[in-house]
């Protein structure tokens, strides 16, 4: 099996006829089995195809507007919201009722026009990849859209082109396939057109098959298809991920978090309403009473201050070039704790180049590179393209600028590569003497070599075998590929064959690297000291994943390899997934195994990756993160896509979620706790007075002020210290949070009504409107204290947006009372006497509450 | 003469009770976070004091609230909250964060280098 292949026996969606055994008959048996012969299909029977089989596409989970609206109520806030709306409209209470479904559809066109606005983004990204194929139809090749390729076109590929559907090939030449973006191996597999004779074989074993997605990397062939869309390998794989996906962190601590309002909610409305019915205050009164404090207490605006959050925060990571797919993904981003990644194309620059080459004895003979140009089948024009190691070979060349000292040499016949042999041959001319020249898989040059030569001299290769054993695993050892060269004089001949590989001279070696990306240790170093964990999960083997990691300094703790992991339980996954920097040779279902593991041990995890053999593993991460460059399959399954193959561009979003994530909590311990201390204080008043300390009116209205008043939280300004390491969401912090910096704000609410009470003797309404004032001060100012650990404007500056609408906000409701609103809401105008005291009041209670956080600062961590 | 007389007893047993509420959630989250932290921990009596000079403040406020608003005293009120004020200012510049003036020192070290290197440039 291929590294970090599929292990599945062939997926049974594949074929879209009855038929499975493509490979076992003949190629020209193939054209009859699916209906159709070597000239191609009509255009009349193709058009007849995609009306009975469908467009040869993936099915894409769209999204409609409806879709997004309906997702906007899908929060416990808004559930309790509605239920008081309806209660208040049934009592007839209408402009209660009102105001209630204006909080609604506030929060709700906020959250709908931001992520609508995301979803578009993302779309126009998608819909900018088209593919094209090349078809014959009535004996006429013809450039097609490769959604329009239907079962039983007879397709023809050709190098660099993506296979557009699963085809049976009839035909071909030299054909290679990298079929990396199903297995993850980076090495191009051969295929032929020979019919195979296997029981229930895997698809890596078909090489008779070309498979949708991947890439000739070398020759040409004819196929013809016999399974489009979601039917094809590429596909199945694609449908999988159609299932829902799990819950981020982040909505599993916005659930956890509803639960606890609720159950505060719930057990405020029926205690207010049970004590007040029993103090004697009529009972629907009490339960309108009952309602607004439970209003009041809802952060209603919290699913738009999220939304406007996230998708602000969506704007800024687009201009650092990265997308983001699921707004959702943004905060576990920020508080991701273990980056898993692929190496190739991540770390790596995901393309092959020759490091260097040696011969026996030291030296470096330039006959090894002359000889290897001179058998290889790259061709070299404007671009070069061919097999990754030729293309290396050529390249390495001509920055060398060696290519022109082969010119003297002529080519006189060829001994193609093939997977059995590992190894191919030229036959060369130079001044009339010919010369066989092998290159391939040492292990097979040197079982075909007699002699080595070493310093100019010719040696039995036994003489030498242990040096090159020696050699061979330092390199090999080091994470290198080695590719063997060896050469033997010819006489002329009509055509030559495998049988002269025999007898020959090994020369030297060639070692090819994938390497590092210039900027990844950097970028790897950056998310460690972020906390991130970095995980290594590759199909490729350990030992080249060991010396990524050296050569980017990633300390290594443990390796494991993916047959490793299948001697594993469950549990002992889950311990191990934590010592292990590398996960070697392993394969898509084991690369969600260690997901899933991390998960459950409470990791928010990331996974980046760019195949199809990916995207099982983007789905099930936290935070599926893959490229522009990637197939269409990983950036569908992935939640954010980078624009730039680029990991330093990681640590740019990170900080960016964790500052939206720092925002959204200063929203919810704000208001949770002093809304608390608010309604906790109201419910009480309400039973020793003998009128309501706030009319449900007016609790609705500094609700929806306050709330107003918050709009720009988003764009705060977030202490360097709080996006150094990832925050998680602690439900038990908010409870502590809550418990804690409620009763502050209780304490100065009873104080007003002491001084209201005994120093005016106020009526109820300037009762009601000295508390509506010190109530909405000490909730709005208060942010300017809990928004930051540091002291507030001296060392931490707020946003000027949040200071400029919270200060306005505090205008407005100063005011109010002399308004005509006012009037309308039941407020009377305050003695300017009180203003003297509420100032005093107020300065101290934002004094004690930065005092009271200096101390819960030092025994809560967070 | 107040027209509320007889709620006076009322409201000071609620805004007693804050207060004790608050100052009993203070003594149980410090608990908490002392057995959460190593077992065997030297408790020290003078770092607990000092721990809760906002409790000691908050309950030497509700004394100033109770007596100012019996006797209908704004000028007590007044007064009290300014000495108050004034400790509760400089309780929060001592015990700033020690990250936060690390980070302080740093930026201002930044600053001193770029006015240095500034003050070089021909």
């Amino acid at each position: 099996m291929t590294p970090g292949g599929w292990d599945t026996t062939l997926s049974k969606q594949r074929t879209q006829d009855l038929r499975t055994d493509y490979w076992s008959i003949r190629p020209t048996d193939a054209y009859a089995v699916l209906g159709t012969t070597e000239q191609g299909l009509s255009e009349q029977e193709a058009r007849h195809r995609i009306r009975k089989y469908g467009y040869n596409e993936l099915p894409e989970k769209g999204f409609r507007w409806v879709q997004v609206l309906l997702r906007q109520f899908k929060n416990p806030v808004s559930g309790i919201l509605f239920a008081s709306a309806i209660v208040a409209g049934f009592f007839g209470q209408a402009e209660q009722s009102i105001v209630i479904v204006a909080m609604i559809l506030l929060a709700t066109i906020l959250g709908f026009y931001n992520e609508y606005k995301a979803e578009k983004t993302v779309q126009a990204l998608r819909q900018s990849v088209s593919l094209k194929a090349v078809v014959t139809r009535e004996g006429r090749p013809l450039e097609i859209k490769a959604r329009l390729v239907v079962p039983g076109d007879v397709v023809s590929v050709y190098v660099g082109d993506v296979v557009p559907a699963d085809m049976r090939i009839v035909q071909c030449k030299d054909l290679q396939i990298n079929e990396a973006v199903l297995t993850g191996e980076s090495f191009p597999v051969e295929k032929t057109s020979d019919s195979l004779d296997l029981q229930q074989p895997t698809p890596q074993q078909l090489t008779n098959h070309l498979f949708m997605g991947t890439v000739v990397q070398h020759g040409s062939g004819r196929g013809v298809v016999f399974a489009t869309g979601r039917h094809t390998e590429f596909g199945s794989i694609s449908t999988s991920l159609a299932e829902s996906r799990p819950e981020t962190e982040f909505q599993r601590g916005v659930k956890k978090y509803g639960t606890m309002l609720i159950s505060l909610t719930m057990a405020l409305v029926i205690g207010i309403f049970a004590l007040n019915t029993v103090v004697g205050h009529p009972i629907i009164g009490s339960l309108l009473f009952s309602l607004a404090v439970a209003v009041g207490l809802v952060p209603e605006l919290m699913p738009a201050i999220v939304t406007i959050s996230l998708s602000q925060g969506a704007r800024v990571m687009a201009k650092k070039q990265v997308v983001v797919k699921r707004l959702v993904s943004i905060e576990d981003f920020g508080n991701m704790d273990a980056l898993c990644t692929d190496k190739t194309g991540t770390l790596t620059d995901g393309k092959i180049v020759l490091k260097d080459y040696w011969s026996l004895g030291g030296a470096r003979d330039p006959r090894i590179l002359h000889y290897a140009l001179l058998c290889n089948t790259a061709v070299a024009g404007d671009k070069i393209t061919g097999n990754p190691m030729d293309v290396a070979i050529w390249e390495f060349a001509i920055a060398a600028g060696i290519q022109e000292q082969i010119k003297s040499y002529a080519s006189v016949d060829e001994v193609p590569f093939d997977y059995q042999r590992r190894m191919m041959s030229t036959v060369v001319r130079k001044n009339g003497e010919l010369t066989l020249i092998t290159k391939g898989a040492p292990e097979s040059v040197l079982s075909r070599c007699k002699y080595a030569e070493m310093a100019g001299k010719t040696a039995p290769i036994g003489s030498v075998q242990e040096q090159i054993d020696i050699r061979t695993t330092d390199y090999s050892g080091a994470g290198y590929r080695s590719i063997a060269v060896a050469f033997r004089k010819i006489d002329a001949r009509n055509s030559y064959s495998v049988e002269d590989e025999s007898n020959l001279t090994l020369l030297g070696f060639l070692i090819f690297t994938d390497p590092p990306k210039k900027d990844a240790q950097q970028a790897v170093a950056q998310l460690n000291k972020m906390g991130v964990d970095v995980k290594i999960l590759t199909g490729d083997n350990e030992l080249v994943a060991v010396k990524i990691c050296e050569d980017l300094k990633i300390p290594v703790k443990t390796v494991i390899r993916g047959s490793d992991l299948t001697q594993m339980s469950s549990s002992e996954i889950r311990s191990a997934v934590e010592e292990a920097t590398i996960f070697a040779r392993i394969t898509p279902e084991q690369k969600l195994d260690v997901i899933k593991s991390l998960r459950a041990n409470g990791h928010v995890v990331g996974f980046m990756g760019d195949g199809v053999n990916d995207a099982p593993a983007l789905h099930e991460a936290d935070v599926g993160i893959s490229v522009e460059s990637a197939v269409d399959v990983s950036k569908g399954a992935a939640d954010i896509v980078l624009l730039e193959k680029d990991l330093s561009v990681l640590a740019d979003g990170i900080e960016e979620g964790r500052k939206i994530f720092g925002n959204t909590m200063k929203y919810i311990l704000m208001g949770t706790s002093s809304n608390f201390g608010n309604m906790f204080s109201a419910a009480a008043a309400s039973l020793f007075l003998p009128f309501l300390p706030m009319l449900p009116m007016q609790i609705l209205f500094m609700n929806l002020l306050y709330d107003v008043s918050n709009m720009t939280l988003p764009s705060d300004n977030v202490d360097e210290e709080y996006t150094k390491w990832p925050r998680r969401w602690d439900i038990g912090f908010v409870r502590k949070f809550t418990l804690f910096f409620g009763p502050f704000s209780s304490l100065y609410d009873f104080l007003t009504y002491g001084i209201m009470l005994f120093i005016f003797g106020a009526s109820a309404s300037l009762f009601q409107s000295g508390w509506f004032v010190e109530s909405f001060w000490t909730e709005v100012l208060v942010i300017f204290v809990i928004r930051t650990r540091r002291i507030p404007f001296i060392t931490s500056r707020p946003g000027k947006w949040l200071t400029v609408l919270t200060l306005s906000a505090v205008a407005f409701g100063t005011i109010l009372p002399f308004t005509i609103l006012g009037d309308f809401l039941g407020f009377t105008p305050l003695p300017a006497h009180y203003w003297v005291l509420l100032i005093l009041m107020v300065a101290t209670y934002l004094l004690l509450v930065d005092a009271g956080k200096v101390f819960f600062y030092k025994i809560c961590k967070f | 003469m107040t027209p509320y007389p007889d709620l006076m007893v009322f409201w000071a047993v609620c805004i007693s009770w804050s207060a004790l509420f608050l100052t009993a959630v203070s003594i149980y989250l410090y608990l908490d976070s002392r057995k959460s932290r190593r077992q065997g921990a030297h408790f020290n009596r003078f770092g607990f004091l000092r721990d809760f000079v906002f409790v000691w403040v908050l309950l030497g406020l509700l004394g100033l609230y109770i007596v100012s608003i019996d006797r209908g005293s704004s000028i007590v009120f007044a007064s009290g909250n300014v000495v108050v004020e004034a400790l509760l200012i400089a309780y929060t510049v001592k015990n700033r964060p020690r990250e936060e003036q690390e980070i302080e020192k740093r930026k201002r070290a930044s600053e001193n280098a770029m006015r240095i290197h500034v003050g070089k440039t021909p």
